[in-house]
């Protein structure tokens, strides 16, 4: 036992260390840059001109010089589209411009008429199973 | 009916006042239900292309729990790779191969065999049923792991809304948090030669030919030309490959390996011109008549052939996505524009595959794909694009990853060379499959593996175990130290690292 411990220490010197080495379990570094870089295939080696123009729409102030800028970019169910000042579409025109909001004589609304997000949210058939068995499937 | 006589509260509030003096409902309701975003349930990641980076990207999104629609307008999934591609390519080469050694080389082998006869209907059956298995095999990966499969063509109406036009007739839209963009690309065509996928073909023809043809020219010496030179030169086409460059295989392959590959390739019958260039084209007679030249001019002459390959590359495909909904511009060579994250500068719409930067690779795609849902889903992705190996499936295949000893040289990188032929190989030689060599390249102070190019039997098997020691970091001794069983072709890789830091034993 000890001869072989003596031989071992003195081979330590002449072992070879090779390059790769275990280096123990990956992790998540905890902060990462997302700020835009070029691809490391692009040809140029740099972004175009404006291209983090779009980025960081969190942050408005630093990213857009106006509110202008800022609500041609923003987002509230989809892109805000630029109505303000033209015809078409939601905002295009004034309120008043558009009359009364009361149904005409002898019309009523049906909730179903309303957008979807208005309406009962539908069941879908894992909450039907879990109702029927009382709750055992969500545990099946 | 209620609906005829009703009119939401909303839609008389958008109506123009022409419209209201007498609202008919119908139309008026169906303008006013697209209107909303409501109409359809947000997906969290939309993907238009359901080739290879579409459909991986499907899975790994579906698998990371986020709600996904891939469109698809081929009616398949898997796009040119297994439909067009790599996959259909890979049954003609490997099944031509055979039929070439049952013809040439049973002999020396000690086989006899009777009347040996192409049936080449059932050899293109053979082919089709490995893509159809597979390409259903994609689409049922897509159902198991929840990603919807939507058979149609999309395209932007804007940053958040794609149009799809279904294959089965009718149209939707579809909203999505992040949309990513994996249209892939198409053979670029030869300017004056018009492609009719039947005596002018590129690849997708060439897969796909009804006969096969007396003689054969090949435009572009790259990878998917010699592949296609290869199958057909089996099967008994005379093929001429003309290539603009200097070489064979493309800028990316090491000249040495090159030439080793074009001689091995010259005796299996192919003939090359290299240095040449085509200078136009004629269809009108029986045979398709090619003027080609000297690169740089001087030497005129003309080839007829029943089929021209057109195979000098491909281009990004955008056609039809509207692009300039959104105010995405591409490059000069018509990628779009992204960033290390994969971002377009509409930082929800990301890009990946062939239609962007980087080589046209399906198994590059593949590590895109599972990166950029990694983005999305945990905000750190992995691609090494100095550690993408290329593969050609010829026989004998020829693999590489790294730097070659060009890039090296034109970079003024120092290096050390340690090769190997395949003729001292213990099983290369029992096959009766000898030709090639392995050829390492490493740093000279640190050893560490700068690039491995091989050209011999299993190449595009051998080249996995480079990309790894690659990517690890390993030096030539690292791989020399590594015990490789006997008898087998991968020692020849072995040898060669030893050859690289030390010396080779059986050279």
């Amino acid at each position: 036992m000890y001869a072989t411990r003596v031989l071992r220490q003195a081979a330590v010197h002449a072992e070879r260390t090779p390059l790769i080495r275990f280096l123990g379990p990956r992790t998540i570094p905890s902060s990462i840059d997302h700020t835009p870089q070029p691809h490391p295939a692009s040809p140029s080696g740099k972004l175009p001109e404006g291209f983090t123009a779009y980025y960081g729409r969190g942050d408005a102030a630093s990213t857009h010089t106006s509110f202008g800028a800022y609500r041609d970019h923003a987002q509230q169910h989809g892109p805000l589209q630029k109505t303000i000042g033209t015809d078409a579409g939601i905002g295009g025109s004034s309120g008043y411009k558009l009359g009364s909001i009361l149904p005409p004589q002898g019309v009523a609304f049906d909730v179903s008429e309303l957008p979807a997000r208005f309406r009962r949210q539908p069941l879908d058939l894992s909450e039907i199973e879990a109702i029927e068995s009382g709750g055992a499937a969500i545990l099946g | 009916m209620l609906a005829s006589r009703l009119i939401p509260r909303s839609a008389i509030r958008t109506l123009p006042s022409r419209q209201l003096a007498s609202p008919v409902a119908a139309p008026v309701l169906s303008r006013w239900a697209r209107g909303f975003a409501s109409a359809s349930e947000e997906k969290d990641l939309i993907i238009i292309g359901g080739g290879v980076a579409g459909y991986v990207a499907a899975i790994k999104a579906g698998q990371e729990g986020m709600k996904v629609a891939c469109i698809e307008k081929r009616g398949t999934l898997g796009g040119t790779c297994l439909n067009v591609g790599c996959i259909p390519s890979k049954s003609l080469l490997n099944n031509s191969h055979l039929y070439h050694q049952i013809l040439h080389d049973s002999k020396n082998r000690g086989i006899e065999v009777g009347e040996v006869k192409l049936n080449l209907q059932n050899f293109m059956k053979a082919k089709e049923t490995a893509v159809t298995g597979l390409t259903k095999g994609v689409e049922f990966l897509l159902k198991k792991n929840g990603a919807e499969y939507i058979k149609g063509t999309g395209s932007f109406i804007n940053e958040h809304e794609i149009k799809v036009n279904l294959n089965d007739g009718g149209e939707s839209v579809l909203r999505g948090k992040n949309i990513l963009i994996a249209t892939g690309s198409e053979a670029t065509p030869f300017p004056g030669l018009t492609v009719d996928e039947k005596r002018v073909v590129t690849s997708t023809g060439a897969i796909a030919l009804e006969k096969v043809p007396e003689t054969m020219t090949v435009i572009g010496g790259g990878i998917i030309g010699l592949e296609m030179a290869s199958v057909w030169s089996r099967l008994g086409a005379k093929v001429t490959v003309v290539e603009f460059l200097g070489q064979i295989g493309g800028p990316g392959m090491d000249t040495e390996i090159s030439k080793a590959t074009q001689k091995i390739l010259k005796k299996q019958g192919i003939e090359f011109k290299l240095n040449t260039k085509v200078v136009s084209g004629d269809t009108t007679g029986e045979l398709v008549k090619l003027d080609i030249d000297a690169a740089k001019g001087g030497k005129p002459e003309s080839i007829d052939s029943e089929v021209v390959l057109v195979a000098i590359g491909r281009r990004p495909y955008t056609q039809g996505l509207g692009l300039e909904n959104i105010g995405l511009e591409l490059d000069e060579r018509g990628r779009v524009i992204i960033d290390s994250e994969y971002r377009t500068k509409i930082p929800h719409i990301r890009c990946i595959g062939d239609v962007t930067f980087g080589p046209m690779l399906a198994h590059k795609a593949e590590e895109e794909a599972v990166a950029v849902v990694e983005y999305m889903a945990k905000g750190h992705g992995h691609v090494n694009y100095g550690c993408i190996p290329s593969v050609m499936y010829t026989h004998p295949e020829v693999a590489w990853v790294g730097q070659s000893e060009q890039d090296l040289k034109s970079q003024n990188i120092p290096y050390k060379i340690g090769t190997f032929p395949f003729s001292a190989n213990s099983r290369a030689k029992t096959n009766l499959d000898s030709e090639g060599l392995v050829k390492i390249l490493a740093d000279p102070e640190t050893d560490r593996l700068l690039g491995a190019h091989i050209v011999g039997p299993g190449a595009g098997e051998m080249i996995a175990e480079a990309t790894l020691a690659l990517e690890y970091g390993a030096s030539s001794e690292d791989i020399a130290r590594t015990c490789h069983a006997h008898p087998t072709l991968s020692e020849a890789f072995k040898e060669a690292a030893m050859a690289t830091y030390a010396k080779a034993v059986h050279f």
